[in-house]
């Protein structure tokens, strides 16, 4: 595959204007965490399941559709005609597959058995999970980056007044549309099959609706959300070598987007995520300051996620638990 | 409730199994090392007296004590290697250079008919485990072939000198040149302070008027901060102005820091970007910067480089070839030097090189060096952990054939610190893809720039010490 | 009626740390053990005599302190946190703070029992100080408000360059001597060799017996905090948060309180950790020593001293164990010879084109390398554990202990 375009030698406005700089990589960052975020929460509302694994379950994904983009060359050693971008379409497409039957795989064995469990032995049994597909993700990785394999290589929007990557474009269009498609799927059958069990799971099931199949169809959502997340992570200007072992812990800023937003709700997800995504991106412009050290844009998701809970403990948009004795 | 009962007697049993085995791993390694540590106190005590029928090569009388056993005829070089950690998928292949190159001399006849055996331990790159496996192979082995990670091989220092035991640090920390904590200490290659000299230098001689301005950013620790403080010290001499300065302000793990950074090195918009950190990091920020439309040269110290960045599908091969500048500590596959060739012929004859990269040759130096402190400790008749020390201390214009620039271990401070770069290079992805060369240019070989060559070099460019 | 067991005839009987004679006399031949053991005079276990051995018992007991105020509030209190790390690493730089010899960092030279207790005690003030955002998110939430604290103390940490040393290169920790005051020689030094009472120990078997000490001496604290007033109000919160208040327990107090003690012992923990291993940088007080203490008291057993005590053992000396056995394992495949040659081979790669799951030739053979493979190991056994055994470890040995004071009826 060879890139589309090189923009090397073409004449630039450097740095642009550094407000639309900083919006523009608050919203690519933004949707990447609403991706990991989204996905997280309806898996969180469908099985109760916080899932720790989610950057792990990412990695994995980006490092299947490098394998069957570049490695194996999927479907393109049968497609040897076809524009790149098709061979390339196609790879994400039976990685994505893929994925959510792993995901769906992994809730089957590891976590049906925890069902009715304390959530907090829930949650640290996707501890254990992290564990064991990050160390043998990262064996398959190995000692270099996987480079996504994309078409879309260096190629550049330039507006003038603001530089947008076509990659960093692809990803904000492709988050809208899986929100879009998110919101249609809640009013699907299986949708409001899903919103039944997230509200009442044994009410749910007296209803005769199929909760193993809720719980399945959730996690195989959430997996291929992580890796269309995964892959917006390893393209230029991001990761432009690819994915690597370090991968795995970029959900970890997820975290923080889910609770401001609140466990239990998908619209705190994405909101939550472009929150956390341009607060970042502002304090990495706005805040460089030489008394606040190394690394405080770094913190500020999880300072705002503090004062959040502060003031409303189930985050923005989540509800409130009722207690009973 | 059945099948989970059932499930437990299984688990059981296993746990039972595997505690079984423990226990038999565990007495197996109490009887070998009582069994060394009997035959060490023999040969101690023998040395004194008139056993010298076991030495091989009957040259004179050797004297050991630990991890030299002449009855088995085996010397035994501990590695302190992190094979889990960051850095895990570089030291893997640096272990394999040492076991290659060991082949080969123990083929040899080894040192005087003795065997080496390197025995590498896995550090996790983490301070605890390093000083854990620090005490666990220090009665095993004469000396240390490499210990990874500058902060780890500080935290062992203090116990490398009580103990007397020699060890390679495995970075290019400037500090190891520094006879205030070296004393046990081989430095090897061209410490990153001094890197940064040669590649900036380099640099300004092919650029001219063309570079003026430079932006530096660092990782934090003596990696970043070396390296850092050689770059402002060549940016001083060469009279260029430091237009973006990120002092440790890269955190690799951080997301916002590397947007930080870049955002800094493209409103500088200066002429050269010098930027120290990891491998994923840098091209982060060179992508970040490049969407951003900035069109500087780039460099950093060696380990910011990973030969990925110019694979056949990486998005940014062509661009990274356009513009970065790198300096090597050891030579480059494919390079020119007879060093280097007859390791080339070594790795490939062994059949152990997945993929051709210059890291094998790290291996390779180390243990040339190690080979040098062993020769002459057995020449000195005196092959005991602290002989081993005392003979490499001495050793002079250690040859490497252009594997790497050669090293000396006497004299001050100024006289013994390594000032040349293995190689300036360029990367070249035509190259990496046809398979003949790890995909490096080489402009430059044995490479000492003159700004280099004027720094009086006293102390480690940046102290790590408390 | 004497003598019979389980027969209580005073409520102080039933509450006595040691209720049974049994346990009185497993625990006196315990205790000889733990003296005996860097002898090397009890066969079987003499290996563990060695000064590497020894390293990872005292990193047992170190790990197990941690451990056990993680138990206070998990285990006891019912409350969740991914932030036993952070207390650690305030514990160890206050530790560093007061205890280390001036230099390029801060150090004040205080002698070990001023800077151990104070690394306690400044941990847990933070601790409670903290509290008031814990206390008021609940479960899971509250998971995420630690797991922030973690992120924000690693930054803290890093930058805060003359008391950490900054990231990456981080600085000393005081060593474990005893001293009056700050006297040049200590007057007892726990770290090099030299004689005891007429009996030669090297320095790695003088700080087991210091750390066994510790350890032993918060075992006792914790057991005790069981069977007090502030002990079954923390498990009637966790029983039923609810239930308790009304019931009079005021929950915001008792949870601050298992914050303060947790942090306690995190504190002291974290602080003999830096100082058992000498430097430590800032950057190693992050998540996943807290996934660790957690996977402690989870193997060992949520709630029971005696399972965190186990899950340390069990936790610490794995990998080790996994690692002589695969070493072990992959010598007698390659002699090759007999069915465990065979079945081992399944398992072990030994060369370049050789099948297996753990290699012993790290990044070139097919298959996880030892470490990787102990990592993969560490984290199966979390899930296992809590799917099979929520009691962990302790779980286990109830059911032996069950099965065989009942045997030969099964019930």
């Amino acid at each position: 595959m060879t890139p589309a375009a090189v923009v090397l030698a073409q004449e630039v406005t450097l740095g642009g204007n550094e407000f639309t700089e900083m919006l523009v990589e608050g919203l690519s960052l933004g949707t990447i965490y609403a991706l990991l975020a989204v996905g997280f929460v309806i898996i969180f509302k469908a099985t109760q399941v916080i899932n720790f694994a989610h950057g792990a379950i990412a990695a994995m994904g980006g490092f299947l559709v490098a394998s069957m983009a570049t490695i194996l060359d999927i479907p393109g050693r049968w497609l040897p005609d076809a524009p790149a971008w098709v061979s390339w379409v196609g790879s994400v497409v039976i990685a994505l597959v893929a994925m959510a039957l792993i995901g769906m795989m992994l809730e089957r064995v590891f976590l049906r058995p925890m069902v009715g469990e304390e959530l907090f032995a829930i949650a640290i049994v996707t501890l254990g999970l992290d564990i064991v597909i990050r160390n043998v993700v990262n064996d398959f990785i190995g000692q270099f980056p996987r480079p996504m394999g994309d078409p879309f290589a260096l190629a550049i929007f330039d507006l003038g007044w603001v530089r947008i990557a076509h990659t960093e474009a692809l990803q904000i269009a492709v988050a809208l549309a899986t929100v879009g498609a998110i919101a249609l799927f809640f009013r699907s059958r299986m949708g409001i099959a899903m919103r039944a069990t997230a509200f009442d799971q044994e009410a749910a099931r007296a209803q005769g609706i199929s909760v193993g199949k809720v719980f399945s169809i959730s996690w195989a959502i959430g997996a291929v959300l992580a890796t269309v997340a995964a892959i917006f992570i390893s393209m230029f200007p991001r990761r432009p070598a690819g994915v690597d072992q370090q991968t795995a812990f970029f959900a970890f800023k997820a975290f923080p987007a889910i609770i401001i937003g609140g466990l239990d709700s998908i619209i705190g997800g994405i909101v939550g995520g472009l929150i956390v995504g341009l607060a970042e991106s502002a304090a990495s412009t706005y805040l460089a300051f030489e008394f606040l050290g190394t690394g405080f844009a770094g913190i500020v998701p999880y300072l705002l996620m503090l004062l959040v809970l502060l003031v409303r403990p189930y985050g923005l948009f989540g509800t409130e638990e009722i207690r009973r004795v | 409730m059945k099948a989970k009962s059932k499930w437990l007697a299984i688990f059981l049993v296993l746990g039972l199994i595997l505690a079984a085995c423990g226990g038999d791993g565990g007495t197996d390694e109490t009887t070998t090392s009582a069994e060394s540590t009997d035959t060490t106190e023999d040969m101690t005590s023998t040395t004194e007296g008139d056993m010298t029928s076991t030495t091989a090569g009957g040259a004179g009388e050797i004297a050991t004590d630990v991890g030299v056993d002449l009855e088995a005829g085996t010397i035994t070089v501990g590695l302190l290697s992190d094979l889990s950690g960051v850095f895990s998928s570089l030291v893997q292949i640096i272990v394999t250079g040492h076991e290659v190159y060991w082949e080969q001399v123990n083929a040899n006849g080894g040192i005087g008919g003795l065997e080496v055996v390197v025995n590498p331990v896995d550090t996790a790159y983490d301070p605890p485990t390093h000083v854990q496996r620090y005490e666990e192979l220090k009665d095993e082995v004469v000396a240390f072939g490499h210990s990874t990670g500058s902060p780890h091989t500080v935290a062992i220092n203090d116990q490398l000198q009580a103990d007397g035991i020699l060890a390679i640090p495995l970075t290019w920390y400037s500090g190891w040149s520094d006879d205030a904590i070296n004393a046990n200490l081989l430095h090897h290659g061209v410490p990153y302070c001094l890197e940064s000299m040669n590649i900036i230098g380099y640099l300004k001689d092919m650029m001219g008027d063309g570079l003026q301005t430079i932006a530096i950013a660092s990782n934090p620790g003596d990696y970043g901060l070396d390296s850092h403080e050689g770059a402002v010290l060549a940016a001083e001499a060469l009279g260029l102005e430091v237009v973006y300065e990120g002092r440790e302000a890269i955190n690799a793990a951080d997301e916002a820091t590397l947007t930080e950074v870049a955002n800094g090195i493209v409103q500088s918009g200066a002429d050269l970007a010098y930027v120290t950190t990891s491998p994923t990091a840098f091209s982060t920020i060179f992508g970040t910067a490049l969407a951003q439309g900035y069109q500087g040269t780039w460099s950093g110290a060696g380990p910011s480089y990973n030969p990925a960045f110019i694979a056949p599908d990486s998005p940014i091969k062509d661009a990274i070839a356009a513009s970065t500048y790198w300096s090597a500590y050891y030579g480059l596959w494919g390079m020119d030097t007879p060093g280097v060739q007859e390791a080339t012929q070594l790795l490939t004859d062994s059949g152990r090189v997945e993929v051709p990269v210059s890291a094998y040759f790290e291996g390779f130096v180390e243990a040339q060096i190690m080979h040098a402190a062993l020769e002459q400790a057995y020449a000195n008749g005196d092959m005991t952990q602290a002989g081993v020390l005392a003979a490499a201390k001495s050793l002079e214009n250690v040859a490497l054939d252009g594997l790497g620039p050669d090293e000396t271990y006497v004299g001050a401070n100024n006289d013994q610190v390594q000032r040349a770069s293995a190689a300036i290079w360029r990367p070249d992805p035509e190259a990496l893809a046809s398979g003949e060369s790890a995909g490096e240019e080489v402009l430059e070989t044995d490479y000492t720039n003159a700004i280099t060559e004027a720094y009086e070099f006293n102390e480690a460019c940046y102290s790590l010490e408390g | 009626m004497r003598g019979r067991p389980m027969l209580y005839t005073r409520y102080e009987t039933d509450q006595a740390l040691m209720n049974t004679g049994t346990k009185k006399l497993m625990l006196a031949l315990f205790l000889v053990f733990l003296i005996l053991v860097p002898l090397g005079v009890i066969p079987g276990v003499d290996f563990l005599a060695q000064d590497e051995w020894l390293r990872l018992l005292s990193e047992v007991s170190i790990y197990g302190i941690a451990a056990l105020g993680l138990n206070v509030l998990t285990g006891l209190a019912g409350q969740v946190s991914l932030g036993h790390a952070f207390f650690m690493g305030v514990g160890a730089y206050t530790a560093a703070w007061l205890g280390a010899a001036p230099g390029p960092f801060n150090g004040l030279g205080l002698p070990i029992w001023i800077w151990l207790p104070a690394a306690g005690i400044v941990a847990a003030v933070i601790g409670v100080a903290v509290g008031p955002t814990a206390v008021r998110v609940r479960g899971l939430y509250l998971a995420f408000v630690t797991l922030g604290l973690v992120f924000v103390g690693e930054y803290v940490f890093r930058n805060w360059t003359s008391l950490t040393g900054g990231a990456q290169t981080g600085r000393t920790f005081p060593p474990l001597e005893f001293r009056l005051w700050k006297e040049e020689t200590p007057l007892i030094d726990f770290v090099s060799d030299g004689p005891w009472f007429g009996i030669e120990l090297s320095g790695e078997a003088k700080t087991y017996y210091l750390l066994a000490v510790f350890a032993i001496v918060f075992v006792v604290l914790s057991k005790n905090l069981q069977r007090t007033r502030v002990g079954r109000a923390f498990q009637s919160i966790r029983d039923r948060d609810v239930a308790a208040e009304i019931m009079g327990v005021n929950e915001a107090k008792y949870k601050l309180i298992a914050f303060g003690i947790s942090s306690f012992y995190a504190g002291i923990g974290g602080a003999l950790l830096a100082s058992f291993v000498g430097r430590m940088i800032p950057e190693q007080w992050n998540l996943f020593l807290s996934v660790e203490i957690i996977a402690i008291v989870l193997i060992g057993g949520a709630g029971v001293v005696t399972g965190t005590i186990l899950g340390s053992v069990f936790v610490i000396l794995l990998p080790r164990i996994v690692e002589d056995v695969t070493h072990g394992l992959a010598a007698i495949v390659v002699e090759g010879s007999g069915p465990i040659a065979w079945i081992g081979d399944l398992f072990i790669s030994t060369g370049l084109d050789d099948f297996g799951f753990v290699n012993t030739q790290a990044g070139v053979a097919p298959g996880l390398s030892i470490p990787q493979f102990n990592q993969v190991l560490y984290g199966l056994l979390i899930i296992l554990f809590l799917i099979f055994e929520p009691l962990g470890l302790y779980g286990i040995w109830l059911r032996i202990r069950n099965y065989w004071k009942g045997w030969p009826f099964t019930y």
